[in-house]
């Protein structure tokens, strides 16, 4: 508490003021599992979810003047761009910005809530855009993508990050850098974007994007982006509560399906530099247990082979590692160091006693 | 909360790099002082010093800053383009550093002193070393006044070495250096290093003469039986002896990559740099006694976070925590990962901390530069990167590019028929890059870089801009393209042995009842719908 106070006499009024001034894009990535969102569906039906949600993004949005929003849909066969979309209008003339474009669409929509007097504009092109997005998403899949019961999650966290860099990388002033040095002036420079991503998952992340999905996330604390996430549903991914707690990112599991807005709002509306004087709602405790290669069975206790480092609940049959396919050599775990070394002392002591041989001998020198 | 979190190091690695802002770079000058070998092509063929307005050639659109911004890309994507052949990778690393303290670094030429920028450098070698080989350990070691001086001990924290490092700046650089003491201090501390890991040393010697007690090569021949590969980075020029130890440790690899002389500051940081990524095993494993194998199952213990009500001591520090990891085998607290148990001496990990090297395991592949009569034939409704959106340059009609062509053909002609000499002269200069057009078959080509902005991946033919090229290959290693698309069918899922039945993928109980087919669309966009009246 007191290396706080003194943080705040020592005169930083202004460094302070300009990092809460600075941007804040969010990306929103939404579990759009049609499973398991008919599984969801007597409790916390998609729509209430969706309106949850614009309701935070508007709050987002009023934030700052220049806060930045994505969405995009993690879905069972794809992971697509819900906010901001190119439309075919978008395409003739590409000098248009994003503001224009979704105004554009929302003129061309067949809805009518952009027009409409009493809303602030830009809350009503989000809104039409996403739900346009959203249905155009759900008429183009086809029914034998429903066999996936996961999502694209790591294809839509690459999305969100790729996206966010590249915003970053337009309000870098010097272009010409490499991608470690934007990072590091993103972080400097009070005009900066921060950046953060947040998941509303509701289907388990599947083991076989296991390695793109630790990519992204690792990516994403080398850029200081933040994962939360707010699994919808109790069956709550290991994956997922490991970004969150890599990234130093909000884990949460929804308890109270009704309470959906209010979670979002006091739990994930707060920005990054206002979160550290407030109480995180994080949960604390992860799950850092391992799946093992062989059987996925969750393991504490494990052998890594040391050459690709997968993870095997037992030595694998014949020593052969299956992933690479070397053979390895079983470390002997069973004695410690200490007894082995005595061991050996004695048997040279007994050689030298003995049949002195020069090779005995050579050993501890080399 | 940073206190419970042992992944707090790897999130603000990200130091200022005030190295590269010294790029206006007195690389020339250098550069003809060095012999190094290798450095110095290299230098030659970028266009830094080469002579770039010769490169320089109109687009399609008449105009040349398309070929400018190109050449500044060129870099950018230079450090991303990696060799992607997936080497059997030593991921398992012992490394000692040995930084010159010697007078040799108090010279300025490398600003702002050789001394202070090796620190520099070294801090972000640190941290950038334990952010790709996180289960690996390092030690450093410096040469002063003759003799071999311990900075830090061989341990896998990186937070220590940076420590060590910093009270370093305050101490002069001093006297003489003596790589004999230097290496002989290393073999020690790699002699216990266990057989499955990689045992290397990284030498940056700042001197052009090392004072030794001894006889070096006996060293040198000690370091060959012991099997540590030496590399060295050298600041002022070749010296024999660090060639000779180079070649002599390191059979199998080439030596101009094991010894280098940075030419710049820019430079030096490339060759410090390069020794993060972990070494390819060799194939020819010059080690007799081991077992060819190379390979050992390690037994490692994968604790999970906990946090208790009361405080208690944990068992490395003694100091008193809420939170930390329990050791799966004897229930001793330690307080942050990686580590050993302090009690029963068991390897504890997060299975993060293996994760973070799977991309060295199955890197990405190079993304292909997309032409023009690519980008025509294989997506030409594809008018945006697919990952950022940022829209791509129209693709020009047939005709447009045969007239450019063409005229591009008459201009480098002419210009070959006036000088054909000095033509022949600078492609000499330039080493490896003949820079006169005419003999190339696509004249606004610059290595590397595509002439429709467009970079394509040769898995899913997907294309990107540079931006999400570089990007993709430096901090994600994931392709967007690849993931996102149908994602679960491609790539990862067959190469990575993760591949398993899809019935023991856990479903939300239920499921399978309520699921029937197209009414769970039909009620969303019901519902999608309502929400649309009610919100106007
Ligand atoms: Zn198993
Ligand atoms: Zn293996
Ligand atoms: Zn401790
Ligand atoms: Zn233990
Ligand atoms: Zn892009
Ligand atoms: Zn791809």
């Amino acid at each position: 508490m007191a290396s706080r106070m003194d943080e705040l006499d020592a005169s930083e009024h202004y460094t302070k003021e300009s990092e809460d001034a600075a941007p804040v894009l969010l990306n929103i990535i939404l579990d759009t599992n049609p499973i398991a969102w008919a599984y969801l569906s007597d409790t916390l039906p998609l729509p209430k979810v969706v309106a949850a949600l614009l309701v935070f993004i508007n709050a987002h949005l009023a934030f700052n003047q220049a806060n930045k929003i994505s969405v995009i849909a993690s879905h069972v066969d794809r992971a697509e761009f819900l906010y901001p979309t190119i439309t075919p209008s978008e395409v003739q003339s590409n000098e248009a910005n994003e503001m224009d474009t979704v105004m554009q669409n929302a003129r061309n929509g067949h809805d009518t809530a952009a027009d409409d007097a009493n809303f602030y504009r830009p809350f009503a092109t989000i809104a039409s855009s996403l739900n346009d997005a959203l249905r155009k998403l759900f008429a183009k899949t086809p029914p034998s993508a429903l066999s996936n019961s996961t999502t694209a999650l790591a294809g839509a966290m690459t999305l969100a990050l790729a996206h966010a860099n590249k915003l970053i990388v337009e309000l870098t002033p010097d272009r010409s850098t490499n991608p470690a040095v934007i990072t590091s002036s993103a972080l400097t420079a009070p005009t900066a974007l921060h950046s953060r991503i947040l998941v509303l998952s509701a289907s388990p992340a599947s083991p076989h994007q296991y390695i793109p999905l630790m990519n992204a996330i690792f990516a994403s604390a080398r850029l200081s982006i933040p994962i939360d996430v707010l699994a919808l549903t109790p069956t709550s991914s290991t994956f997922l509560q490991q970004a969150s707690s890599t990234t130093n990112g909000i884990f949460l599991t929804l308890q109270y399906p009704h309470g959906l807005l209010q979670t979002l709002l006091q739990a994930f509306l707060p920005s990054l530099p206002s979160r550290g004087y407030l109480v995180p709602a994080t949960q604390s405790a992860v799950d850092f247990r391992a799946a093992c290669f062989c059987h996925r069975k969750v393991v504490d206790v494990g052998y890594v082979c040391s050459i690709c480092l997968s993870i095997f609940c037992e030595p694998p049959e014949g020593a052969i590692c299956f992933t690479c396919g070397t053979k390895l050599r079983l470390q002997d775990y069973g004695k410690k160091p200490v007894v082995t070394v005595r061991k050996k002392k004695r048997k040279r002591q007994e050689g030298d006693n003995g049949v002195a041989t020069p090779s005995g001998r050579m050993t501890p020198a080399a | 909360m940073p206190a419970a979190d042992s992944d707090d190091e790897y999130i603000q690695t990200i130091s200022d790099e005030e190295g590269d802002a010294h790029r206006v770079s007195n690389g020339r000058r250098r550069g003809d002082r060095s012999t190094g070998g290798r450095g110095r092509n290299v230098r030659a063929a970028g266009f830094e010093v080469s002579r770039t307005w010769e490169a320089l050639e109109e687009g399609v659109d008449g105009t040349i800053s398309g070929a400018i911004e190109g050449l500044l890309d060129a870099t950018k994507r230079k450090r991303a383009t990696k060799d992607t052949t997936p080497f059997q990778r030593g991921i398992i690393r012992h490394l000692i550093l040995i930084l010159d303290l010697s007078e040799a670094m108090l010279e300025k030429d490398l600003r702002p002193s050789r001394h202070l920028l090796t620190l520099h450098y070294a801090q972000d070698f640190v941290r950038e070393y334990f952010e790709q080989n996180p289960i690996s350990q390092l030690g450093i070691v410096g040469m002063l006044d003759g003799k071999a001086e311990r900075i830090s001990d061989m341990s896998g924290n990186p937070e220590e070495h940076v420590s060590a490092l910093q009270a370093w700046r305050d101490k002069q650089p001093s006297g003489n250096p003596s790589l004999q003491n230097a290496l002989d201090m290393a073999r020690g501390a790699l002699f216990h290093a266990p057989s499955h890991g990689t045992r290397e040393v990284l030498v940056i010697f700042g001197a052009i003469y090392t004072v030794d007690p001894g006889d070096i090569h006996d060293t040198i021949k000690a370091l060959v039986l012991a099997n540590i590969t030496c590399t060295v980075v050298g600041l002022s020029a070749e010296v024999a002896i660090c060639r000779t130890l180079v070649t002599k440790t390191n059979p199998s690899m080439n030596p101009q990559l094991a010894y280098s002389v940075a030419l710049d500051e820019t430079h030096y940081r490339e060759l410090f740099m390069a020794a993060t990524t972990p070494p390819p095993i060799a194939a020819a494993n010059h080690q007799p006694e081991r077992d060819d194998t190379g390979g050992t199952l390690l037994q490692m213990g994968f604790p999970s976070r906990i946090v208790t009500p009361y405080p208690s001591l944990c068992a490395c520090h003694s100091q008193v925590t809420r939170d930390g990891y329990l050791c799966p085998r004897c229930n001793s607290k330690a307080c942050s990962l990686p580590s050993e148990c302090r009690v029963c001496g068991f390897t504890l990990i997060l299975s993060t901390h293996l994760a973070r090297s799977y991309h060295h395991l199955f890197p990405l592949l190079n993304w292909y530069e997309v032409t023009w009569n690519m980008a025509r034939s294989q997506s030409p409704s594809q008018k945006h990167c697919f990952a950022c959106q940022t829209s791509f340059p129209e693709i020009p009609t047939e005709q447009s590019l045969a007239e450019a062509e063409s005229r591009k053909k008459k201009a480098s002609g002419l210009a070959a028929a006036k000088q054909p000499t000095a033509v022949v002269g600078r492609s000499e200069q330039a080493g490896t890059r003949v820079l006169n057009s005419s003999s190339r078959p696509q004249a606004t080509h610059i290595e590397g870089i595509s002439e429709s902005g467009r970079y394509g991946c040769p898995t899913c033919q997907t294309h990107f801009c540079i931006d999400c090229d570089v990007f993709s290959h430096a901090e994600t290693h994931n392709c967007p393209g690849c993931l996102a698309k149908v994602g679960l069918d491609h790539g990862y899922g067959d190469s990575d042995g993760m591949d398993i039945d899809a019935s023991s993928i856990t479903k939300p109980n239920g499921i399978g009842n309520k699921m029937t087919d197209k009414d769970v669309y039909g009620d969303i966009l019901k519902g999608l719908e309502k929400l649309l009246v009610g919100v106007s």
